[in-house]
Formats: structure tokens, sequence, C-alpha cells
């Protein structure tokens, strides 16, 4: 164990911790775009998290995310240059998500209603106007479900993600972590008849798994696959194929049953 | 035949001197990119259709480029016994008369630049001669006068695709020092007692990066040449590969030596097709030699070197960047810490350096860290070279000692502006670097006082501008270059530099505000401070070095539109 100073605040951590990891547990709010507790390594995309880091006799600015805690380190997340890059930066993020509320909101803690910088709407790209790049979705999709169905395209001020060559992408198995986990909701989908469409990844068509019982479509095929490929849980014949409704039903009924003897 | 002990290498140095300076006459093409480019090959060719119709036996070779690029094609002759001549912008149907002259031992003089009486190769000296005492020396001539060799000492001199032109200037003798008589550890206090910093652009301490991968608790090690050269007009690491590369692989195999590794990789541009065919040969002649590959000289010590051809992005020069896209991922940074030296390629302690340091090495371990130290300044020990282009009368290559002053750089090796014209600033540092204005540039080149005025060393781009060059377009030229090879990773870079080319070009169109400069100032400090590599960290640095020192041309601009 070692300890250092956040805002002040004398705070226990384990050596080589993140600093942004430590400060969330404790409470203290940095904000973040890129950082998701899912992930074991730090991205350091969105370059928010930046606090000021004391030590030695020298302070500099670093993101928090990327900052392993060291034995007497002082922090200070607010500073009035913390702040002042910070600002910055939201107005950069207006600028390229202007649709985005959860940026609007962002900002506006920080007492920011416009910026000064163009705005830039890309209508071609679904994602425009909302996705910050911070890239926790193609990291999701890579990482944790393995799939790798979508990345970046382009580089430099035109890079933007999607499938490869913009083309449907039978890679994706429909199952919705990427909205899950993008900060900003710019992603999309929709489930329409017994398929699920992915609005923002070239409307990538996915079919839909139908309960045995009531007939309503449930979930993505290829991830219903795939949790019963990888799962060790087998469950019995009666419930596999059933949707969670039906599936709750017949545990009920289950779990009734010795009283009604 | 495979070189196992000094005396093997003594009798290749004495078999292959007698192709340098020897009993024949000896004509040499410069033939790299520089060269070629001016047509350097179509006299090659002339020269061996002539010898072979005189029947007479002259040896023909080629030879990389001894740096004065405005002088092209060069081709150095030596007669028997006679200084060496450097004869400039020789042309094809310059071949017949040259070699009329040469049998009756004389050269056409108005093609001479100057002659060598005596060549320092640094692990030895070659003695060409007498004669021509009416033709200026080498070191009297003003683009040489003040230039120092260590890196580019075999540059334009040897056949870089010959080894045993290179044993016979010293070549590989400072390996077998380092493998008999040196532990790893001496060679790593060496190269620290020498005080060399990184080359690449942030100048690192070479030794003290080597002992932090040395000591890196791991069962494998890696050692990177970082040889991806990015920066536009900027060509130094092109030469020292074509013109001499054995000395960048005798300096990887003594740093894997000393690091511990047993596989150096040469990350190279794809542009630079020369460079890579002259490594590839290099590297097959050493590992025929058995200076590379399995037990080096009979020594329990084995090293291979492999070729990365680069995926012909800018950034991937960047360190991380450059390890994620020879794994076979995109090149995009990652963050540090942790370092390359303590997690690098595959996981595993590298270390990377840039061509240029790689080639000081052999100097360093065969003079010692103490010789090289007295070159320079204090805390800018040994050469650079630089790329000395633009608006500038002798374009070429310059290798000077660091704290040269940038005034004798540009006006008595380069000769000022041509047409008459004054020199108005001076771009060092490639698109990151900063604009000097000719009022400061009494300051020396190391890498504090660069730092100091708002610039970079960077790898050794320096661009001459005029008084006829608009400081805001060369800010917006280079923002333009930084921002479309951004890799749009993290938000400051790419989003800040694309607002920031949106203002300039505002501005360059009459229609910015004074508020726009604020901007562009405060814009300028957060990308600095909060981008995640090198790129962005540096890329406002044309920007705010233009605001600094020419505001006026802002606030001209800005005025018009008032
Ligand atoms: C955007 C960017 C581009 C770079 N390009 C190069 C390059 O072309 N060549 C190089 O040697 N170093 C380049 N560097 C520096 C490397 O990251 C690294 O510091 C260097 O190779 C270390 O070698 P040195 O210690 O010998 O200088 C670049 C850095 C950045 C941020
Ligand atoms: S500074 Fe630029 S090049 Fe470097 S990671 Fe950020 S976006 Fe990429
Ligand atoms: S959370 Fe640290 S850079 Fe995004």
């Amino acid at each position: 164990m070692i300890s250092l100073r956040i805002d002040g605040r004398l705070i226990k951590a384990e050596e080589g911790e993140r600093v942004l990891q430590i400060a969330i547990r404790e409470g203290i709010d940095i904000p973040h775009l890129c950082y998701h507790e899912a992930f074991e390594e730090p991205y350091g995309s969105c370059r928010l998290c930046i606090v000021e880091l004391k030590e030695g006799g020298s302070s500099r600015i670093t993101t928090s995310c990327t900052l392993m805690a060291r034995e007497g380190m002082e922090i200070k997340t607010d500073t009035p240059e913390v702040i002042k890059h910070r600002k910055l930066l939201l107005e950069l993020y207006l600028a390229q998500a202007p649709l985005s509320n959860n940026i609007k909101k962002l900002a506006e803690r920080y007492g920011i209603k416009g910026t000064r910088f163009h705005k830039t709407l890309n209508l071609e790209d679904p994602l425009g106007g909302k996705c910050i790049l911070c890239g926790l979705c193609i990291r999701a999709c890579r990482e944790i479900i393995k799939a790798s169905a979508i990345g970046y395209i382009g580089r430099g001020e035109a890079t933007r993600i999607n499938t490869p060559f913009l083309e449907e992408n039978p890679d994706c198995i429909g199952c919705g972590s990427c909205a899950n986990i993008c900060p900003t909701e710019a992603i999309s989908f929709e489930d329409r008849d017994k398929r699920r469409i992915m609005r923002s990844w070239s409307n990538t068509q996915v079919n839909l798994k139908i309960c045995k019982l009531c007939g309503h479509p449930f979930t993505p095929e290829p991830l219903w696959l795939k949790v019963k490929e990888k799962s060790t849980y087998t469950p019995s014949e009666e419930i596999e194929e059933v949707c969670p409704n039906c599936r709750i039903k017949i545990v009920s009924k289950r779990l009734v049953k010795p009283y009604s003897l | 035949m495979r070189v196992r002990s000094l005396d093997d290498l003594k009798a290749i140095a004495q078999r292959a001197l007698e192709k340098l300076c020897g009993r024949r006459i000896r004509i040499a093409v410069g033939l790299a990119t520089c060269g070629i480019a001016t047509g350097a090959e179509e006299v090659y060719s002339a020269f061996l259709k002539g010898i072979e119709s005189l029947k007479r036996d002259i040896l023909l070779t080629k030879v990389g480029c001894i740096g004065y690029c405005r002088e092209e094609p060069i081709v150095n002759v030596v007669i028997p016994g006679k200084a060496l001549l450097l004869l400039s912008r020789v042309r094809p149907e310059d071949a017949s008369e040259i070699l009329k002259n040469l049998i009756d031992g004389d050269v056409p003089r108005e093609k001479i630049v100057c002659r060598v009486k005596e060549w320092d190769h640094l692990l030895e000296k070659i003695h060409y001669g007498d004669g021509f005492t009416d033709v200026s020396l080498y070191e009297d001539t003003p683009f040489f006068k003040h230039q120092r060799k260590i890196v580019l000492r075999n540059a334009g001199i040897i056949n870089p695709e010959d080894i045993e032109e290179y044993i016979a200037v010293g070549g590989y003798r400072s390996l077998y020092k380092a493998l008999t008589e040196m532990t790893p550890e001496m060679v790593i206090e060496e190269v620290k007692r020498s005080g060399l910093r990184g080359r690449g652009g942030a100048g690192f301490p070479t030794g003290l990066k080597w002992e932090i991968t040395a000591k890196s608790e791991s069962d494998e090690r890696y050692i990177i040449c970082n040889a991806d050269e990015g920066d536009p007009g900027a060509y130094m690491n092109r030469n020292e590969m074509e013109s001499d590369p054995h000395s960048l692989i005798e300096g990887m195999i003594i740093g894997g030596y000393a690091i511990g590794a047993k596989e150096g990789i040469i990350y190279v541009r794809a542009e630079y097709p020369l460079a890579i065919s002259r490594l590839q040969i290099a590297i097959e002649q050493s590992r025929r030699y058995g200076l590379l590959g399995e037990n080096i000289f009979g020594t329990d010590f084995s090293f291979d070197i492999r070729i990365v051809k680069g995926a012909g992005a800018f950034v991937c020069g960047e360190e991380t960047a450059m390890i994620a896209s020879i794994e076979g991922e995109t090149g995009r940074p990652r963050p540090r810490p942790p370092f390359p030296a303590e997690k690098g390629l595959w996981g595993k302690p590298t270390n990377i350096n840039n061509v240029e340091t790689w080639c000081n090495i052999p100097v360093i371990v065969y003079k010692g860290g103490e010789w090289f130290s007295k070159i320079g300044t204090k805390n800018n020990t040994g050469t650079k070279v630089f790329s000395l282009v633009g608006e500038v009368q002798r374009v070429g290559l310059v290798e000077v000692p660091l704290g040269t002053s940038l005034k004798r750089i540009v006006y008595d090796i380069g000769n000022g502006c041509p047409d008459g014209l004054k020199v108005k600033a001076v771009q060092i540092g490639g698109p990151s670097g900063g604009c000097i204005p000719e009022g400061l540039l009494d300051i020396p080149v190391d890498y504090e006082s660069l730092k100091e005025v708002g610039s970079i060393m960077g790898s050794g781009g320096m661009v001459v501008m005029s008084e006829r060059t608009s400081m805001v377009e060369t800010a917006a030229f280079f923002v333009s270059f930084t921002s479309e090879e951004s890799c749009g990773k993290c938000a400051p870079c790419r989003e800040g530099l694309k607002q920031m080319l949106n203002i300039l070009n505002k501005i360059l169109m009459g229609k910015g505000s004074p508020s726009d400069l604020e901007l562009l100032k405060e814009l300028s400090e957060t990308i600095k401070t909060t981008s995640l590599c090198g790129l962005g960290q540096t890329a406002p640095n044309p920007v705010l070095t233009t605001i600094k020192y020419f505001k006026e041309e802002y606030e001209e601009l800005i005025k018009r539109y008032d």
C-alpha cells in the first residue's frame, strides 16, 4: 500500500493503481469519456481526465486514467490551469458533437454554453454530430465481445468509426454493447420483425432468435449462440430456446408447484 | 569467409585498401537518391562505356553522397599517389574528356570542387597524396570548412555495397573491441560517458535509455532502429543508410550486445527503396562474413537484424505507434508509461534509437566516450546532421558540432538566400518545429537553446526562408501537414489542429478578427499540454513562433477585414 493526496485528501491505494480509478472509488469527480471499468488498460483518447501532478519539485498536467499511483504523489483535479484546458477541450467537443446532449450537459457543468469553434456536421456519417471518437465502442466489440466488427476508418481529422469499407459486416453479432457503452449515445439500432438492424453500422442486419413458446423475437441469434457456446451452465431443454418472459413463467410455475401439490 | 579474429579483419582491410587508394585509377560516382535524381546513373554508364572502349584497368565504383547536393552529380577520382578530387555537376558527355585527362594524370580543372589529401575515417586515416596544389583543399572549401564528419565519416568516400571497403576504413573493429574487450556494462558506461543524446528529436540520453532497457527484468529484449524519417524535406537518415549502411548495422550489433537483445529491427520508410536495398545487401554481407547471426566473431554472442517496411504514416515514427505497427496493428500511439524500455515490442523491454544515434556508436566505442564528449558543447556533445534546404544557395546535408551557431550554418555554409534576397527566418525541427527569425540566428544549435526560442531540434530539417515568404502561410502549411498526419486518436490533436487550420485559413482569406489571434494562442496551449503524443504536443510550434516573432503579418491580414 502507498498513500497519495488528491485535492488535499490523504488516500491509500495499491502501488500502480491508476489515479482515475482511485478517484472514482473515493467519489472524487474527474470528468472522463474514454475510460470504462470494463477494460484493464487505459486508452487515453478523450484527454478530459487531466489533472495536475506534483512530484519532486515540479508539477505537470497529465491524464489521470493513465497515471499510475506512486507514494507521495500530490494530485489536484481542478486547478485553474486544468479547468482552462478542460473547458477548451469541451469547446472542441461541442463543435465536433453539436447534437450530443451528454456533451452539452458536461459543458454546462463548466459554465460553457457555446463554442467559439466552427461546428462540423458530417451528415454522411451516421454518427456525425454525436460521436467524439473516444474508441470505447471499438474496444468493447473487439476486446470484450471479440467480434471486431467495427473499427476506425481514415485518420486525422477525417477519422470515423464504422464497419470496414462501410459494408454490412457479418462479424457483428448485434449485441448492442457498442451502443450501451457509448458516452454520447451516438449509436443506434432497431429491431424490426425478426431482424435487428444496426443503423450506425452500415445497416448490418442480424437475425433475431424466436421464442419457441410465444413466437416473439427476443435476442440476436448469433449472440444467443455465442453465449450458449461460452457458458458453462447448460439450461434444461425446457427453457433453452425460450424468451425471458416465458422463462419467468416456467420457472415460477416450477417454484409454486410444491405448494399446489 | 567468416571473420573470427582481428587478424582476419586486418587482412580484409589490407586487401580492400587497394580498391580505395591502390595502384589503379579509381572513379567513384555518387549514387545516392539525390545523385540519381540528377542523372548520376547515366554518368556511371557513360564512364563504364568509356572505360570498356579504352580497355584500361580503371576501377569504376559507386559511392554514397558527400552532402553537397547542389553540386550533384558528384564524382570523385583518385589517381594513384595523388590527392582525391571531388568533381561537380558531371554530365554523361563529360566522361570521355575526364577519362582522357585521367590517363594523362590530370583532371579538367573547371569540374573540380576541391582536393582531399587525407581523409579521416576516425578509426582509420587514408592518405591519398599530393598533387593538384593549385586546387583548394577540402578543409578550405566554404561548404565543408565548418563541418565535422563523424556520422558521415564514410559517406561519399566508400562503396556502400561493399563490406570490405567499410572494413578497410576501420569497420567492425569497434564491434570486435566491444565483444572481446568489454562487458555489456562497460559498453553502456562508455555511451553514457560520451553524453550522446538521441538524434530522433527529443534528445534523450542514449546511454541512460540503454541502461534502463538492459536492467528491465525479462527473458527477451529487442532493439529497433527508427528509420521512418517522415519530416518533409528531411533526408539525413536516408543518406546515412544509402551511403554507409554498415555503420548503422555495426552500431546496432554493439547495442544488441550491450542491452542483451538477440534481435534488432530496422523500421524504414517504404518510400526509401534504395536505402532498403542497400541495407539488405549490407545485412546479407555481414551475415556471410560472420559479423551478424550466430556466434559473431566466434564468440557466444548471437544477434540478427531484420527490416520492416513502414506503413506510410508520419505518426508511425513515434515510438509507441511504431511498435503497434510492427505488431501488425494500426500505427496509433499508446499511452506512456509503460515506456518501451520497460514494456515495448510484444510486451518486452525495447530500445528504440534513431538511425543517426546508432551510427555514432561505433565511433564512441572505438575512440571512447571521453573523446566524443569533447566535441560540441557540455550538454550537447557530438555532431548533428542537418538537411539545409529551402531558399539557400548551397543546399545539402551538413554535419556540424552541436553548439554551432545558426548563422554559421545559414551564411557560412549555406551562403544565404539566392538572388540577393535577405534571410527572413529559419524553420527547424520538421513540421512541428518553430520559425526562428533572422535576428535570433546567433543562437547555438543545441536542444535547450532551440527550445528556448520555441522550436525543437527534431530530426534535423532546416528550411531557410527569404523575405518573400509569408509567415502565416508557412504556419498554415505546417498545420495542414500535422492535421492530416494526426492519427486521430486523441481529441486535442485531431479536433484542435483541424480548428487551428480553419482559423488560419480564415485569416489568410482576410476574414480574421483580432480575437482569432487570442483563440489561436489559447488553442495552441491546450493542444500542446493535453495531446497524447509528441505530434500534438509540438504541432502548434509553427503557429506560436510565427505569432511571437511575426505578429505584424497576422495583424496586417486581420486589419484588411476591419
Ligand atoms: C509524430 C512523431 C514522429 C516521429 N518521427 C520520428 C522519425 O521519423 N524518426 C525518429 O528517429 N524519431 C521520430 N520520432 C521520435 C521517436 O518517438 C523516438 O523518440 C526516437 O526514435 C528515439 O530515438 P533517439 O533516442 O535515438 O532519438 C517521432 C516522434 C513523434 C512524436
Ligand atoms: S497527439 Fe495526435 S497523433 Fe498523437 S495520439 Fe493524439 S491524435 Fe494521435
Ligand atoms: S479518460 Fe483519460 S483520456 Fe479519456
